[in-house]
């Protein structure tokens, strides 16, 4: 008899009662269970095709390039940093500051330190190095712009001319036009802090510095008549003394409006220019409305030129 | 309609060691929803040993006589008793074994008999597969389905095999099981508490199987025993005979009623007569003297009162006789005292009235004893109230190894992956 034509009367159990339960009909804990539970499920299906790609992309590599995944980084010697920057500086001035050795890899280099390198130029504001493989090493830098000089003498040594940028950075300046320097005003009255091999960033010029801006947005000829800019009395009194190429010296206040000040100068500058008989030699717009003039005789030098 | 024998698996044998669920340490969940309280234990299988890490319990409500009367109350205590027992073990439960009691539960006894095929009369596999297919088959009313098939021992031409009859002559296969049978609905609703904590339950059993595991030996199986798990509100048997589970039964009749009574005698508060029976029932009575009385609190408060001691003692024996009673008399010609050489093994809540044990050996006419854990289990565990629980855990170790090696081949992958980091 063949057993596959036996019937027999087949009984349901339990274990045919379906276990699935609807999440509104479980309990805040039954839910969160199995939210946690679908989370684990997927991280894992998640972590399962991120490795099975990985070894797709080793196998890919293995097969097209046997070699080439056993050829380290120290194969290759790093090329001539590549430099990205805003501002002036130039190659010669990375390879002259990082200072790498000759035949070093990538791999070799101690990014940090590097880092620490370029940054120790003031006139560097950020600084990024980012190694791109095999041989490559680019360095992003963001560089400061100078607003005024001071003329600085450190012991014995000759007097040097170093740079302040807007945040009171003192810097050398390397690779800035020459005429561009020129024309930026002398700092004076301010005191200058050794600190490491440079000097410790100057705290207080921002007035001095606004009204700078200032003059070289809205009256860039006063501006450019500038020589030096005392700051003597800038804490004290709130004043801020221009001495002018032609010998005038101009008392602005830090305290009021520096428009209206640059006017009233270039309204008094370009009243005394028709005069030839005298010259210009104080003007005090500290006072407000009331602004004191003190004329001298005529700058010997200016009649000539007229 | 014609059906196919389905292939016959492999019989599983309650309570026998068999190889471990996996590698990885397995935390098994053992609930017993009961009508007075909900025992979660919390088993570690190492795939070796297993060590219970965990213990919680709570009140039940929404519970009558076994059975799931209110989901949402019986969900509540039941999903707190078992972040209760996970909070105690600082592990996350994977699987449930559920006990199963209740009126609904009912068994029958169907038995078969094959003429051995081969032509020198040994016993063939196949011969056993048909023998035990055969026994199995019957048809359930509608709405029931099985909980246990519940194998007793092969017989050989008459003669009674208590291992496989592989390889053994003779011309007459015979195999008879003890089918339990509950209710779906009721079943289901046991299934869904725990499916609401998002737990899988692995596992049903009936809890006098679990608790008769737990209170008795092998031998004593083998010498026969009439295990009586009295709870709240249920009162389940299981006779054992010749090592294997022979009749097992439900009565819709526990502790609970004991109280019942002695409020409606008494006109006390259920929480009243309560106290009075922990304190002063018993099982048997004790009292001569009718004057005799006791104190409701004892501390002289408003409301506290006295009553006759042997009041309290006749209503509570009388209970107890009738329950041992009805369980004697449902067995019917079952229970052979002469068969019950191991006697009569009290477990469970109710089983602690006192002389319990004298009056069910006065009504079973054998030697009756109160059921004791094995001397391994831990002091806070040794409360016949565990039993059950404990008698799950082991059921769960004996029988999961089994299950998870037939269920790993018929799960997928993704269910596998699931599984992993679930």
């Amino acid at each position: 008899m063949n057993k596959d034509l036996i019937s027999l009367p087949m009984s349901r159990t339990w274990r045919d009662i379906p276990q699935h339960v609807r999440p509104r009909a479980m309990s805040p804990e039954g839910r969160r269970r199995m939210t946690v539970g679908l989370v684990r499920a997927g991280a894992g299906i998640m972590a399962a095709v991120v490795c099975a790609w990985v070894a797709w992309e080793l196998a890919l590599v293995v097969r097209n390039q046997p070699g080439g995944i056993l050829a380290s980084a120290n194969a290759h010697p790093v090329r001539p940093p590549i430099l990205l920057t805003d501002g002036v500086l130039d190659n010669r001035w990375l390879a002259r500051t990082l200072s790498l050795p000759k035949g070093s890899t990538l791999m070799s280099l101690d990014m940090i330190r590097l880092r620490e390198r370029v940054l120790a130029n003031g006139q560097i504001a950020s600084a990024a190095l980012v190694k791109h493989f095999p041989d490559t090493l680019e360095v992003r830098i963001s560089e400061r712009a100078p607003v005024g000089r001071i003329l600085a003498q450190v012991g014995k040594d000759a007097p040097r001319t170093l740079l302040v940028a807007r945040d009171g950075v003192v810097f050398e300046g390397w690779g800035f036009d020459g005429a561009m320097l020129e024309s930026l005003p002398y700092l004076g009255g301010i005191k200058l802090i050794r600190q490491g091999g440079g000097f410790a960033p100057l705290s207080g010029i921002a007035p001095a510095v606004e009204l700078m801006a200032m003059a070289k947005l809205e009256a860039d000829t006063l501006y450019q008549s500038w020589k030096a800019i005392d700051l003597s009395r800038l804490s004290s009194d709130g004043e801020i003394e221009v001495l002018a190429r032609d010998g005038m010296r101009a008392i602005f206040s830090a305290n009021g409006s520096y428009l209206r000040q640059l006017a009233r100068l270039n309204l008094l500058c370009a009243a005394a220019a028709g005069d030839p008989t005298r010259t210009l030699r104080v003007i005090d717009l500290a006072l407000g409305s009331d602004v004191p003039v003190t004329y001298g005789p005529p700058n010997p030098a200016v009649s000539a030129s007229h | 309609m014609v059906r196919p024998i389905r292939p016959f698996p492999r019989p599983i044998e309650l309570f026998q060691p068999t190889t471990p669920l996996s590698s990885r340490n397995t935390f098994i969940g053992a609930v017993e929803i009961g009508t007075s309280k909900i025992t979660v234990l919390v088993g570690e299988y190492t795939g070796k040993e297993l060590a219970i890490i965990g213990c919680g319990e709570c009140a039940s409500r929404g519970v009558t006589k076994g059975v799931v009367a209110d989901y949402k109350a019986a969900t509540e205590c039941t999903h707190s008793a078992i972040e209760l027992a996970e909070r105690d073990a600082g592990e996350r439960i994977d699987c449930v074994f559920m006990a199963q009691s209740g009126g609904h539960l009912e068994g029958f006894y169907n038995e078969a008999s094959v003429n051995v095929k081969a032509a020198d009369n040994m016993i063939e596999k196949e011969d056993i597969r048909t023998v035990c297919e055969l026994a199995k088959a019957k048809e359930l009313p509608p709405g029931r389905m099985v909980v246990h098939h519940i194998r007793r021992p092969f017989r050989v031409d008459g003669r009674i095999v208590p291992t496989s009859p592989e390889n053994l002559m003779g011309q007459k296969l015979e195999v008879g099981y003890w089918t339990v049978h509950g209710q779906e609905q009721r079943l289901a609703d046991h299934i869904h508490v725990i499916r609401g904590f998002n737990l899988e339950v692995r596992e049903l059993v009936l809890s006098s199987l679990a608790s008769g595991y737990m209170v008795t030996s092998p031998e004593e199986r083998q010498n026969g025993a009439l295990v009586l798990d009295i709870g709240g509100g249920t009162t389940d048997y299981v006779l054992y005979r010749n090592g294997v589970a022979h009749t097992t039964g439900i009565l819709p009749v526990g502790g609970a009623h004991v109280t019942s009574d002695l409020a409606v005698g008494l006109r006390l508060t259920e929480g009243q007569a309560e106290k009075l029976k922990l304190r002063h029932g018993r099982a048997l009575m004790q009292t001569r003297e009718r004057s005799e009385k006791v104190w409701l609190d004892g501390n002289f408060s408003i409301g506290d009162r006295q009553f006759p001691r042997q009041a309290i003692e006749q209503i509570t024996a009388a209970r107890a006789w009738e329950t041992l009673e009805v369980v004697k008399k449902k067995l019917g010609p079952s229970f052979v005292s002469e068969m019950c050489a191991s006697g009569v093994v009290l477990t469970g809540g109710g089983a602690k009235l006192p002389a319990l044990a004298e009056c069910a050996s006065r009504v079973f006419g054998v030697p009756a004893r109160l059921g004791e854990a094995p001397g391994w289990v831990a002091d806070n565990l040794r409360d016949p109230g565990f039993h059950t629980a404990l008698g799950l855990l082991y059921y769960g170790v004996n029988s999961q190894g089994e299950r998870a090696s037939a269920g790993r081949r018929r799960q997928g992958f993704l269910q596998s992956v699931t599984r992993l980091f679930a």
